[in-house]
């Protein structure tokens, strides 16, 4: 059997002061692809903010583990370096940092956890020009403040980018899909799937089949007020692009 | 022993005029007298003025145990001259032509300094400026002649090393004659323990002419800096300041500027980071005083600790400055609870064809930033000094002379 990634058992958290996710259980193992599909405001958001440690995510029950580490015992930075990467529904900009600076910063953050020695600017260039063009992301864009006045679609690519340099073994996408045009998506889906391979795992918070053509999931779960209401194979989210949220809901 | 009784002689205290205007200063000073809390200029920092009645005037002739040497490690050249222990070294200097740098009580042996000396501020209005003029004696004339544009900046080092509860008298004047162009680089840095440096700038400009003025203020941690710079505009002049100030007992950089004819545009731009309990104060006063002048101002802080971080701005628009344009804009990072910020900003505008704003802010850094930064892995505390470097980079871009604004950069 695979190795799990993420176990998630009986968790219950709050934002400010509000129990948004309620019970939720989740096994993610090694290789698979999970997509994490329910309506507007079910929490599906706050369940990566809770899994990456945000300041006013409170846990209030249950536990998680991540790759056979107590998850919530670590911070922020350490689970990252640890191998946990959210792809941001709402990326954050930074006036003042450059982009490449932000990434090598970044790299070498996880380099320096691992015990190797940092890239000097040479070598970050390099790995950095290659990935880069991969997803189609340009020397100028690479020299803009981070996030900075970035479309939403660039905001989306620059987060996959990240995601390519620092290979997490789970990654999650919230939405990382939207206000992506049809040729940036295959490239976002080509980048996501050329990470994907058996000692890794991905999440997929998505409302759209389109990416879950690109990038298969054996698993589909709709997550509704807090919790995962029904699993399935693709497809449930077949079945779920015709009938809608409401059918599963009620049927709760 | 009080400021004002040091039982010392000075040179030239045989020349009436000289003594005349050291009598002058005495007196502005004695009238005003230490700032208190009802001094409006001081009113925020007179506190880290501290102790005063332990400093004595430094008179035994300047004596430099190599010390004085040049800086090796600039990462840019420049004309190096040199101030150690409050005292000019040297008398004759490497400067290029149409450059010239004297001794201030060679320059006014020789008549060069009295049509410059104390001509461009109201003593009874700087108390310690009135100060400093009682005491002048140490210093230099600085003359960049007509026409001439220096290649490199000529770099001013205040080392203070061997000092202690020394009380620094310094005057310089700064003459920038027409359509002359110059950069200085002031770096006030040593060990000195317990100093007051006084330092007087009197600069004037004249007709196109253009000074950039870096300042680099990072003397020991028990100095009180108080540095005053009376700055006198020409038509179509330009002033360029960048004052960049680390932690001290008190760091004040007071910049007080009379465009005084058309054209004539001045810029401060300023940073400051203090961590402990120290004083950082930047204290302007911009007098348009003629129509189509330009001012521009912004300085950013950031404050940690118990520290305390002062902006004060003041622009004046004289009643027929018309098409006058004055801008200012203070913002400070604070960091804990301790510190404190204070920004008094004061817009006197008395013509009506006129753009002028100021804002301030005063906040901590950015949530959803340390953790974006922090969910790639990079730990709280660099997350920290990156999001502070980027804070005040905004400033250090307004620096024309890009390997005079990263050696700053490396400082901080
Ligand atoms: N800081 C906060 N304060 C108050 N309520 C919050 C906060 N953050 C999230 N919520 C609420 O928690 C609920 C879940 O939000 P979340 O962003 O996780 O939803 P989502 O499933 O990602 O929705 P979407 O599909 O629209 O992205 C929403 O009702 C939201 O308003
Ligand atoms: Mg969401």
């Amino acid at each position: 059997m695979a190795e799990p990634i993420l176990e998630i058992k009986n968790l219950s958290a709050t934002v400010a002061g509000k129990e948004i996710i309620k019970n939720l259980n989740l096994t993610i193992n090694a290789d698979e692809v999970h997509a994490l599909m329910g309506p507007n405001g079910a929490g599906k958001s706050t369940l990566s903010y809770v899994l990456t440690g945000k300041p006013d995510y409170e846990v209030t029950g249950g536990e998680i583990r991540f790759c056979g580490k107590d998850l919530l015992a670590m911070k922020t930075d350490e689970r990252a370096s640890a191998g946990l990467f959210l792809s941001m529904q709402y990326p954050v900009a930074i006036p003042g940092v450059a982009t490449n600076n932000f990434l090598k910063h970044a790299v070498n953050a996880k380099r320096k956890y691992e015990g190797l020695p940092e890239l000097d600017a040479a070598e970050f260039l390099k790995l950095l020009r290659t990935e880069a063009k991969n997803l189609n992301i340009g020397a100028d864009m690479l020299k803009r403040e981070i996030n900075v006045g970035f479309s939403g679609g660039e905001k989306k690519r620059m987060e996959i980018l990240q995601m390519s340099l620092l290979k997490p073994s789970l990654a999650i996408l919230d939405e990382a899909d939207s206000g992506l045009d049809i040729d940036a998506l295959k490239l976002v889906a080509d980048g996501v799937n050329k990470l994907h391979n058996e000692t890794n795992a991905l999440l997929i918070i998505t409302h759209h089949l389109d990416l879950l053509n690109h990038i298969e999931p054996d698993i589909v779960h709709i997550y509704a007020d807090g919790h995962i209401i029904k699993s399935g194979d693709k497809n449930l989210a077949i079945e779920l692009e015709k009938s809608g949220y409401k059918t599963f809901v009620d049927a709760e | 022993m009080s400021l004002t009784e040091q039982n010392i002689t000075l040179w030239g205290d045989d020349i009436p005029w000289l003594a005349g205007l050291r009598e002058k200063g005495l007196n502005a000073f004695n009238k005003a007298g230490l700032p208190t809390a009802k001094t409006e200029a001081w009113k925020y920092s007179f506190k880290a003025v501290g102790q005063t009645e332990n400093l004595q005037i430094d008179t035994a002739p300047h004596e430099c145990d190599g010390h004085c040497h040049h800086l090796h490690d600039l990462p840019f050249k420049a004309y190096q001259i040199h101030v150690c222990d409050g005292k000019l070294h040297g008398e004759h200097f490497d400067l290029p032509q149409g450059v010239s740098l004297k001794p201030l009580v060679e320059a006014i042996y020789d008549g060069d300094a009295k049509a410059y000396l104390n001509k461009s501020f109201e003593a009874e209005k700087f108390p310690f400026a009135a100060l400093n003029t009682a005491y002048l004696e140490h210093g230099f004339m600085l003359v960049i002649e007509r026409g001439t544009v220096v290649d490199e900046p000529i770099f001013i080092r205040y080392h203070n090393e061997h000092t202690t509860n020394t009380f620094n008298n310094i005057r310089n004047l700064i003459v920038v004659e027409s359509r002359a162009k110059a950069e200085i680089i002031e770096y006030f840095d040593g060990n000195g323990i317990g100093n007051i440096n006084n330092i007087v700038n009197e600069i004037f400009l004249s007709t196109d002419s253009s000074l950039q003025h870096y300042k680099l203020q990072s003397e020991s941690a028990s100095t009180r800096h108080i540095s005053f710079n009376s700055i006198q505009q020409k038509s179509g002049s330009s002033y360029k300041c960048f004052v960049a100030q680390k932690e001290c007992t008190l760091a004040r950089h007071e910049s007080y500027i009379k465009l005084m004819q058309e054209g004539a545009s001045a810029e401060v731009n300023g940073i400051y980071k203090l961590n402990s309990d120290g004083v950082s104060d930047i204290t302007t006063n911009i007098r348009h005083l003629a129509p189509h002048t330009i001012s521009n101002q912004l300085v950013k802080g950031v404050v940690d600790g118990h520290a305390k971080g002062v902006f004060q701005g003041q622009i004046h628009i004289a009643p027929d400055a018309e098409q006058t344009e004055g801008y200012q804009l203070h913002r400070a990072l604070l960091l804990s609870d301790e510190g404190e910020v204070d920004c008094k900003p004061e817009l006197e505008i008395f013509a009506d064809d006129v753009k002028c704003s100021h804002g301030a802010t005063c906040g901590d850094l950015d949530k959803e930033q340390l953790f974006y930064m922090q969910s790639r892995g990079i730990n709280i505390n660099d997350a920290r000094r990156i999001l502070i470097e980027a804070y005040l980079q905004e400033v250090l871009n307004k620096i024309d002379n890009s390997a005079v604004a990263e050696w700053i950069k490396a400082q901080f």
